[in-house]
């Protein structure tokens, strides 16, 4: 165990690297540079410019370019080209914006997953199980921003209330009940959109899952014992069923940053996904190759843990090498 | 409780407790539910977030935005684009020149020249009360002895002198004259004295000690620092008193003087190196006196204070280094400097608004200066959201989550007539125009130009791609200036007399209805950059309309490093759709001369006129400004008579505004609010306030 937990962790930094190292190259391939020049400000010349890139370290080789950027990552001085704020700390607080709206979207949707996906698998071929499947199809093909489009128009124009952002402003003033709640209620909408895809997806495995140990042997064997249908099914089926959401677990860390810059973007949400995306836009090398740095590290971690988790909670898998 | 029954409860209850929060949540209608200070409280959307709250540092317009709401500058733009002080209570400009002593020639009487001679005899005529032009003008003379050796200011590209010293000039005798004003003709003034020819015989090439011959890179270098005449204006700033900084610490003429120190350092990396340039130096004479001196005649100049002055107590050099060696970078790191410094989002100036916090992407929150020297504002909090989604934003909007946002012209009309909203607009100082390459044998006609521009109908495309949010434009300046020329008449929008005017050059229809003219077809790529949907709605347009004239174009949108670096610098493009936010000075400097066509420069379309050329250049030396507006009409004229670009229309800025804002007078009465004569809707925004109900006007 120890030695597959070492020889993994080897591999995948060594992976970690090759990862940075084809980022680096791609996004300093990509055209466009990050300047402060403004296209439209005539009175820009091109020895400012000049000197803006020569300070930003853009007239050297790629590879002192990667050496330099690696260096001030690890001791914590990189900065950001386009404000000149120390890249991890910016990260850092976006990150912590981006995990409410991760937390109440995932719960949402491992909570409704579960009973539409097992009341689906139980009464297969009924009306609710035809419902169900139709929806869920419709949910992950019809794009998301469509959708937070359609429900935002909705919400506002039937109840005139502020559904963007964070929270209302101007709110400081107000008894501390108020702005929590005005806090959850800015929440609830974004997070209702991105739980959406997640749900009929997520609903659609456990369903074919069910379906899947429900015909076993061992549930039949259950049955014949005379044991009632919700025991068989609520204990000796689901707790089969639900070994492969362990190893999904795992995966969904990356989601943590990558998270969903199209909602972050439509609902004027501070996270991380958007930091990325305009970082993009600003040519922001230190920042986008940090953040895809972390990503990168959190997607390895993720298939880590769940290889790992595997591990411990199926008997039949051991990682004897 | 069994598993299946948690399974059901849980989604329920998560739901029920997310959607309950909605009743908490105040709605347009009551914003003051358990929050009476919103009232007091403005709130901006805008699309994306600022950058650096730095005055001298800033690039961008949502930067700028906050920047004005924190800093005050020297001066400012009053309702009608003039400059009126601010900061400065009041300014004058005033010159020094220095006049070579030219002893190659004798005076119009035969003396020998002489510099004591020249001082004398200027100042005889001063008194003489002949010339009352020079007597107002000159105010002193001065004679300063020649003799000191100094290095020649000298950048070699070329030239390898193949010797250790590097070239040296002994200065020659010169006269100096304090004017009352900047005359840029002094030598025409000083003709009945010096005499009409003075000058011409200097050479500076006599006072090169070392090499004995220059070479052409030499003489220039001499030419450049030992002119005949070298003119340096003055302005002198009379500074406000008992204007303190948002910490206390008073404002004073040091403050200035810091920060144009701050922009002409190099680590800074400011973006306004480039207006600062023609300044020799910042003086500050007394503590609210300051005197900055012009190397040259640059009337432009003096636009350039409306810029904010920062505080020089924080941001010294010693002040910085102590923040860095508190950051725990040490001092020995000489990069970090003014870019670095927290101040730069967290800045403190002598503004309407203090700073108050800052979370990237999400808001920037300003509170009022009590303090303020023009009295504080009305509203007591100002928030700066960051919404990046034109379509959210409207919604946000229409729920009384924000009070003002700028429209997208397609959204003008929904707000005009309503009860609850109205619309705020003024003309921008930027026009969007088709520029054509005009090296290119194709568009190296003014006439083919101009018949292209008649081929299209650019009210149309005003009225359905604007939305009528534009006015049509015929010229290189901003319509609300003086320097603009109302008498150039829009291009008529007459295809046929187009179709006249290319045939008349050879162009006739083939069979497939394209014009053609040696074998060959009219036919050329049209582009923009990609993100602008108007500019690429007009786009689609002027394809149509050149193709039923007979001209097949290709379209293409590209992203805008692309564009620039791949097409607009290198000059590789055709025609191109693009637009320029102009200041309100007149100099054109960059965009139209015809030394800028270079890579990387400005003047990408390759306009070559010396008309204009000279006229450009004339702008930067004078400084009357009745004289200004008639060359910049002229310039205007010549510029639309060559037609290199098309120029299309000057956009509106239009901004979307709760009823329930209003201006209020010094009187206390009440009124709509309006933006200036010179199109800046925030203008008035110290006296705006919002009301618990929106009045009856």
């Amino acid at each position: 165990m120890g030695q597959f937990i070492l020889r993994s962790l080897i591999q995948r930094l060594a992976l970690l690297v090759v990862v940075s190292v084809i980022a680096h190259a791609v996004v300093h391939i990509a055209p466009g540079e990050p300047s402060e020049v403004d296209p439209t400000n005539p009175r820009m010349k091109p020895e400012d410019v000049a000197k803006i890139r020569a300070a930003f370290h853009l007239d050297e080789p790629l590879h002192r370019q990667y050496v330099y950027w690696m260096r001030d990552l690890v001791s914590g001085n990189l900065r950001s080209f386009k404000d000149g704020q120390p890249v991890l700390p910016k990260i850092w607080n976006r990150f912590l914006n981006s995990l409410p709206l991760f937390l109440a979207a995932t719960l949402l949707i491992w909570t409704l997953s579960f009973p539409a996906g097992i009341h689906a698998a139980i009464r297969r071929g009924s009306g609710f199980d035809r419902a169900s499947t139709f929806v869920a199809y419709a949910l992950i093909s019809i794009p998301g921003f469509f959708f937070a489009y359609l429900l935002i128009l909705g919400v506002v124009n039937a109840f005139s209330v502020p559904v963007i952002g964070m929270r209302t402003f101007g709110m400081e003033d107000a008894p501390i009940s108020f702005r929590a709640m005005d806090r959850l209620w800015h929440l609830t909408i974004p997070a209702m959109i991105s739980a959406f895809s997640g749900v009929a997806l997520l609903s659609r495995y456990v369903r074919s899952q069910m379906i899947e140990v429900v015909s076993n042997d061992y549930v039949r064997t259950a049955r014949a014992k005379g044991l009632e249908e919700e025991t068989v099914i609520y204990r000796h089926a689901l707790r089969n069923a639900l070994l492969p959401f362990v190893t999904m677990f795992g995966l969904m860390l990356p989601g943590l940053i990558g998270g969903s810059v199209i909602i972050e973007q439509i609902f004027a949400w501070p996270g991380i996904g958007r930091l990325g995306y305009e970082a993009i836009l600003a040519r922001d090398f230190p920042l986008i190759l940090t953040i895809n740095f972390f990503a990168a590290t959190l997607t390895l971690a993720g298939t880590f843990l769940s290889d790992v988790l595997y591990a411990f909670a199926d008997p039949r898998v051991r990682l004897n090498s | 409780m069994n598993v299946r029954t948690l399974l059901l409860l849980a989604p329920l209850l998560l739901l029920a407790g997310l959607v309950q929060a909605y009743f908490w949540v105040p709605k347009y209608d009551q914003q003051t539910r358990a929050t009476p200070s919103r009232l007091e409280t403005f709130i901006e959307g805008e699309s994306a977030d600022a950058k650096i709250l730095n005055p001298v540092l800033h690039a961008d317009s949502q930067s700028s935005r906050i920047v004005t709401l924190v800093f005050d500058g020297l001066l400012d733009l009053d309702q009608n684009l003039n400059l009126r002080g601010r900061l400065a209570t009041d300014w004058k400009t005033t010159e020094e020149v220095f006049i070579v002593v030219d002893e190659s020639r004798g005076f119009p009487d035969g003396a020998a020249v002489t510099p004591e001679r020249i001082k004398a005899r200027i100042l005889r005529a001063k008194t003489s009360g002949r010339f009352p032009e020079l007597t107002a003008t000159v105010r002193s003379v001065e004679v300063l002895e020649g003799g000191a050796v100094v290095p020649l200011r000298f950048k070699s590209n070329t030239t390898d002198l193949g010797q250790p010293a590097a070239p040296r000039i002994r200065l020659p005798p010169r006269v100096r004259l304090e004017l009352s004003r900047v005359e840029p003709r002094i030598l025409d003034l000083l003709a009945p004295v010096l005499g009409r020819e003075y000058g011409a015989g200097f050479d500076p090439a006599r006072f090169l000690l070392s090499p004995d011959t220059p070479n052409e890179e030499l003489r220039r270098a001499l030419n450049a620092q030992l002119p005949t005449v070298e003119h340096n204006p003055i302005i002198e700033f009379r500074l406000r008193r008992n204007v303190r900084f948002h910490d206390g610490h008073p404002f004073t003429a040091e403050d200035v003087k810091f920060t144009y120190e701050a922009i002409m350092e190099p680590k800074n990396l400011s973006p306004r190196t480039s207006d600062f340039e023609p300044i020799k130096s910042v003086e500050a004479v007394e503590p609210h006196l300051v005197r900055v001196t012009y190397k040259r005649l640059f009337s432009p100049a003096v636009n350039v204070w409306t810029m904010g002055v920062l505080p020089a107590h924080l941001l010294r050099p010693e002040v910085i280094a102590k923040e860095a060696e508190e950051r725990g970078l040490s001092g020995a790191d000489d990069s970090f400097g003014l870019r670095d410094s927290s101040f730069n989002r967290a800045p403190v100036g002598t503004g309407p608004f203090r700073f108050e916090e800052w979370q990237g992407d999400e808001l920037i929150k300003l509170t009022r200066n009590e303090d303020y020297w023009d009295g504080p504002p009305i509203y007591r909090n100002y928030y700066f959201r960051v919404i990046p989604d034109p379509l959210t934003k409207e919604l946000e909007f229409r729920s009384g989550a924000i009070d003002s946002y700028q429209l997208q012209p397609f959204q003008v009309a929904r707000f005009e007539s309503s009860s609850r909203y109205r619309t705020l607009s003024g003309l921008g100082s930027g026009y969007t125009y088709i520029g054509y390459n005009n090296r290119l044998p194709l568009f190296s006609d003014p006439r083919v130009r101009r018949a292209l521009g008649m081929a299209i109908d650019v009210d149309e495309i005003i009225r359905y791609v604007m939305y009528g949010e534009g006015e049509r434009t015929t010229g290189p300046y901003p319509k609300q200036t003086e320097w603009y020329d109302h008498g150039v008449a829009p291009l008529p929008y007459d295809p046929k007399g187009a179709l006249r005017i290319l045939e008349s050059l050879g162009w006739h229809k083939n069979d497939e209805g394209l014009l053609e003219k040696d074998g060959k077809i009219f036919e050329f790529n049209l582009i923009t950059n990609h993100g602008n949907l108007i500019r690429k709605a007009i786009l689609s347009v002027v394809q149509n309309s050149w193709r039923r004239l007979g001209v097949k174009v290709n379209t293409q949108v590209f992203e805008w490093a692309v564009f620039l670096e791949d097409f607009v610098n290198p000059g590789r493009f055709d025609a191109v759709i693009l637009g320029w936010l102009m200041g309100v000075d007149p100099d054109l400097f960059q965009i139209w001369h015809s030394t800028q066509a270079g890579r990387n420069q400005l003047n990408f379309v390759g306009y070559e006129n010396p008309d204009a050329d000279r006229i450009i250049e004339a702008l930067r030396r004078e400084y009357d400004r009745d004289k200004q507006v008639k060359l910049s009409r002229e310039l205007h004229r010549i510029i639309a008579t060559d037609q290199p670009y098309t120029f299309l229309y000057a956009p509106a800025t239009t901004r979307a505004l709760d009823r329930k804002i209003v201006m209020v007078s010094e009187a206390g009465d009440i009124s709509p609010p309006q933006a200036s004569e010179g199109g800046d809707v925030f203008f008035h925004f110290n006296r705006w306030r919002k009301l618990e109900a929106a009045p009856d006007f």
